[in-house]
């Protein structure tokens, strides 16, 4: 599904470079469940984020999909994230001023789903996730596990083939991590959604079933 | 589209405090800017509504004078009007108007008798200033009217005075000035606010050929009274080279013959408004330069508000990081959030903008104190209004909405997500202090002009006179031979009337706007002298009721004839006496009178506004032309001496309108301009500074939130409150001391021009400037204190779990 080679991002300050991630091969099927795992500052971030296409490596390949990600424009990869990907983040990021449904709704506006299939598409989600009582809360009145399952059915709800997640359970007590990651894992069975997740537990972690280390911006074998 | 609305009013009302300083600062603005469109538009369109306003035109006289200066006179000489008519043939209408001042009285004799005086608004006019231009008509038929002696028409506002209702008016008889019958032909609904022609009173022309003697028909080449108006209609409008190369032909021999060197010109009817050299019949015209700079400053304080929400904008764009980065993972693009901040804006700025009409509605009395316009100017009536205000909205969006929105969508979303962003990593932070700066140097500006205007205004209350206007109260009286017998009845009467103090003929107050001047000769049988003097025809009490100072020498004694002569000490000094008492005795003609003696020389007294130069002055008596009585009063009970005056004029003469007026109030009409101008910098600096002073606020606390953590970890660090609030201060004030250096030669060049229209003006002093910076850096101190001194006193450590 994705191809990375010899995969480079890094800082310039003033004459010195700072590699972040540097020499990074990889290649990830559809269908996997992928941990990222490595100590603080190792770029499991921002190894994730240019798998997402929110960032750009400063040199290397990437093929998505069989597409060369790394040539297009800012346009035409949000086009292709917009399509594909998913994101689940550590401090959740929902968008304040809107409601659980308005959150559920937005990325569904940007890829512009005509209004009865956005309609249904929540409720799906919703039920789903067993928050059809809050839809009209705001992500304040929430707490911060269901904060976390608004984030997810937010990054399901474009029905993308793959899901990135950054530390998906970081803020998170450890009965509600359990529950967040159960979910993770009957998306990645069930429905087949390949599953990416940066994180520092190794319990976590035993919920995928491949592991990438990285140390210093580059894979560990 | 709904939605994104909808969203916008939510993200607002979450932040009310930043939405409030937007909102208001903004309304401001627009309010200030959209009382000066309609001023600016009102005074724009003048009696444009004319059909063939176009094809509109006066004739105009322009005399070059032996020093070589050009004078421009409104009117033109008798005889030379009708050569033109005779010879020009381009026009297609030529109507002869004579602006006059006029009593009229209806009903005469019977217990309905009415009578008014209309001496701005009535007018000798020929019948097809009807063609040329379109008046409402009431009642009567515009091609019948005027075309003999003894006929009028009325406005309906006078006619209703009159007769109780315009339509009782038709076939009555009026008359005038107390002699002539004319009959009403017809009715005229009032001119619009926005017309110089404010005629109420159309006497048919034909009653003034008819009797040349009584009415002073005078149709010699050599006079032209700026009264005597031709207008005409061109047969096309392009003729107007044409017809303007005929009228330069006109009458140049006739006026060599008198030595002097006249030529007719044209003048458009779009220029009558704006040509302050020239008169029109309502005597209110304004300079385009003038009206330029009101919109400028109009631009400016919308401007300012612009300033204060691209700053607020782009700086709570901080707060709102997160926000863009999810919108971006989500998929949103650049597109997708310029649109969303601009519907923000849009709805920001709507809401600005109602309010701001709401504002300038009640503000709308305020007009009146910086403006000449009327009471009852169109307002929400006026489709200009609607579509400005749409204007203001879209260029308003534009302008302040745009850059922020860019700015927001052009964000790194990883950056953004992380909120590692800073104000100082958005970059803008130039342009936000530059904006602080405009906006400062703008209300600086505006305040050194406020504190110069108003040292001046205070430099004329206190200027040396060399009269007392106070206390003063006038009453114009008519030297007619009909009244002339009772003048000295109504002095005596006057003089035995609780209150009085003194009484006095004159044919002008001290101090006024009118000039009579000519050539004189000093010193028996010597030419004429090389200028010319004013003067005033005065009677032997004239010193004592205006508080007048002699020099040398005595007053005028008691003489109904001119007899003796008074001087100032002005005309000694331009001849070159300078010891008063020389001139004592000396003999003095004025054209070519009599020699008489000069009996006295009075101190120097300002014949005219603090714009003039004192004139040489000569003073004569002569009952002929006394055409004011001066009547001094004591200070206690002036208003009841006031009603016993106008009592004892309605019964000696009881066929006479009463006017009459304090001399102050007079004398404060010189100022009507500088006055608005003066209460025009007071409101508009207040405004400035108010805007200002939200934005600052608005970004103050905006600073302060951002700050936190960097205030919570000095503090830990042992900083002091003081310490922490100077840091937070000290950007802010370096902006308003720049702006004081910016603003500072820009003001002090305008106003020195401003005040190069004064004779007699104050010097503009060093400390106006200190004063006008002191003020501005302390009104910025406490907006920029208050929110600082609040941050640095704050828990630290709050702010710093809170991260």
């Amino acid at each position: 599904m994705l191809e990375l080679k010899d995969i480079e991002r890094c800082y310039t300050n003033g004459s010195s470079k700072t590699y972040v991630l540097r020499y990074v091969t990889a290649n990830i099927q559809e269908g996997e469940f992928v941990s990222i795992m490595g100590p603080s500052g190792s770029g499991k971030s921002t190894l994730l984020h240019i798998l997402g296409m929110l960032d750009a490596p400063t040199a290397g390949a990437y093929n998505f999909l069989g597409e060369p990600v790394h040539t297009f424009n800012e346009r035409k990869r949000a086009e292709l994230y917009q399509q594909y990907i998913g994101f689940v983040f550590q401090a959740y990021h929902l968008i304040d001023d809107l409601t659980v449904y308005e959150n559920l709704e937005a990325p569904l506006m940007y890829k512009k789903v005509p209004a009865q299939e956005r309609k249904s598409r929540i409720a799906d989600m919703l039920d789903r996730f067993n928050i059809v009582a809050k839809k009209d809360l705001f992500p304040e009145q929430l707490s911060g596990g269901q904060q976390q399952l608004v984030g997810i059915a937010r990054a399901l709800i474009g029905r993308p083939k793959l899901i990135l997640a950054d530390e998906p359970t970081g803020n998170l007590q450890s009965q509600q991590a359990h529950e967040i990651m159960d979910i993770f894992q009957k998306l990645n069975r069930e429905d087949g959604v390949t599953i990416i997740q940066v994180t520092h537990s190794e319990e976590n972690a035993r919920y995928g079933n491949r592991i990438l280390n990285l140390k210093d911006g580059q894979l560990q074998a | 589209m709904i939605t994104q609305v909808a969203l916008a009013i939510r993200h607002l009302r979450k932040h009310k405090f930043y939405t409030f300083i937007n909102i208001f600062g903004l309304a401001t603005g627009i309010a200030a800017c959209l009382l000066l469109f309609r001023l600016v538009y009102f005074e724009m369109r003048f009696d444009m509504f004319h059909k063939n306003a176009d094809r509109i035109a006066r004739i105009i006289t322009e005399e070059r004078d032996p020093s070589g200066g050009l004078n421009l006179t409104s009117g033109s000489a008798l005889p030379a009007q009708d050569m033109i008519q005779n010879t020009v043939s381009h026009f297609e209408q030529f109507a002869r108007v004579r602006s006059n001042g006029m009593q009229v009285t209806a009903g005469q004799g019977t217990p309905l008798e009415r009578k008014l005086n209309a001496e701005e608004t009535a007018v000798y006019a020929e019948s097809s200033f009807f063609r040329i231009f379109d008046w409402k008509w009431l009642a009567g038929n515009p091609d019948e009217v005027l075309k003999t002696p003894g006929t009028v028409v009325l406005a309906r506002n006078i006619a209703d005075k009159l007769y109780g209702s315009w339509a009782n008016a038709v076939g009555k008889t009026l008359l005038l000035d107390n002699k002539t019958p004319l009959i009403v032909q017809g009715v005229v609904e009032n001119a619009p606010p926005n017309s110089d022609f404010q005629i109420e009173v159309f006497v048919s022309y034909e009653t003034f050929k008819a009797d040349k003697s009584l009415f002073g028909y005078n149709p010699n080449w050599g006079s032209s009274s700026s009264n005597d108006h031709v207008y005409v209609l061109l047969k096309n409008k392009l003729d107007f080279g044409a017809a303007e190369a005929l009228l330069a032909r006109v009458g140049q021999e006739e006026y060599r013959n008198t030595n002097s060197k006249k030529i007719h010109k044209l003048q458009p009817l779009s220029d009558l408004h704006f040509n302050s050299d020239l008169d029109t019949i309502s005597d209110h015209t304004i300079n385009k330069s003038r009206l330029f700079i009101l919109s400028l400053i109009g631009l400016l304080v919308l401007a300012m508000a612009c300033f204060n929400f691209i700053n607020l904008a782009t700086a709570m764009v901080v707060n709102r990081s997160k926000e863009v980065g999810v919108r971006k993972s989500l998929g949103g693009q650049r597109g997708h959030l310029i649109r969303q901040f601009m519907s923000e804006t849009v709805v920001i700025v709507t809401f600005a903008a109602i309010t701001g009409a709401l504002f300038a509605y009640l503000l709308s009395p305020l007009l009146k104190k910086i403006s000449a316009v009327p009471d009852d100017l169109p307002f929400l009536s006026n489709p200009a209004v609607w579509v400005f205000l749409l204007v203001v909205i879209v260029l308003v969006s534009v302008l302040s909405g745009l850059y922020p929105a860019f700015v927001m969508a052009r964000f790194d979303p990883v950056a953004a997500l992380k909120n590692n962003l800073n104000t100082r990593s958005i970059g803008g932070i130039s342009l936000r202090k530059l904006l602080v700066l405009a906006q400062f140097t703008i209300a600086q500006a505006l305040i050194i002009s406020t504190l110069v205007a108003l040292s001046q205004m205070n430099f004329l209350r206190n200027l040396e006179l060399g009269y007392q206007p106070e206390l003063v109260y006038n009453v114009w009286v008519s030297p007619d031979s009909a009244y002339i017998g009772k003048y000295e009845t109504f002095k005596q009467r006057l003089k035995q009337l609780p209150g009085v103090e003194s009484v006095s003929f004159s044919s002008d107050v001290p101090g006024s706007f009118n000039t009579w001047s000519g050539n004189f000769a000093f010193g028996l049988g010597s030419d004429d002298a090389p200028f010319g003097t004013s003067f005033k025809f005065i009677d032997e009490d004239y010193f004592e009721t205006y508080g007048l100072k002699l020099v040398a020498g005595r007053e005028l004694t008691q003489s109904d004839t001119v007899r003796e002569a008074v001087v100032n000490e002005t005309l000694l000094k331009r001849l070159g006496i300078n010891n008063p008492q020389e001139a004592i005795g000396k003999e003095m003609r004025i054209g070519r009178d009599n020699w008489i003696p000069v009996v006295g020389v009075a101190a120097d007294f300002k014949t005219s506004s603090a714009h003039e130069e004192t004139q040489p002055m000569s003073m004569f008596s002569r009952k002929s032309t006394y055409f004011v009585t001066g009547i001094r009063m004591d200070p206690p009970s002036m208003t009841k001496t006031v009603e016993n005056i106008k009592t004892v004029f309605e019964e000696t003469f009881p066929d006479q309108v009463f006017d009459g007026q304090y001399y102050d109030e007079y004398i404060a009409e010189f100022y009507e301009d500088e006055n608005r101008f003066s209460s025009f910098c007071q409101g508009f600096s207040l405004l400035a500074i108010l805007i200002s002073c939200l934005g600052l606020l608005g970004l103050a606390s905006l600073m302060a939130t951002q700050k936190t953590k960097e205030i919570g970890v000095r503090k830990v660090l042992g900083a002091s409150v003081a310490g922490i609030t100077g840091l937070l201060v000290k950007d802010f004030l370096k902006l308003v001391l720049v702006a004081i250096v910016i603003a500072s030669p820009l003001a002090y060049l305008f106003m020195e021009d401003w005040l190069s229209d004064f004779v007699y003006r104050t010097p503009i002093h060093w400390w106006v400037f200190l004063l006008a910076g002191l003020l501005s850096a302390g009104v910025a101190l406490l907006t920029v204190g208050f929110q600082s001194v609040r941050a640095a006193i704050a828990d630290p450590v709050k702010s710093l779990r809170s991260e």
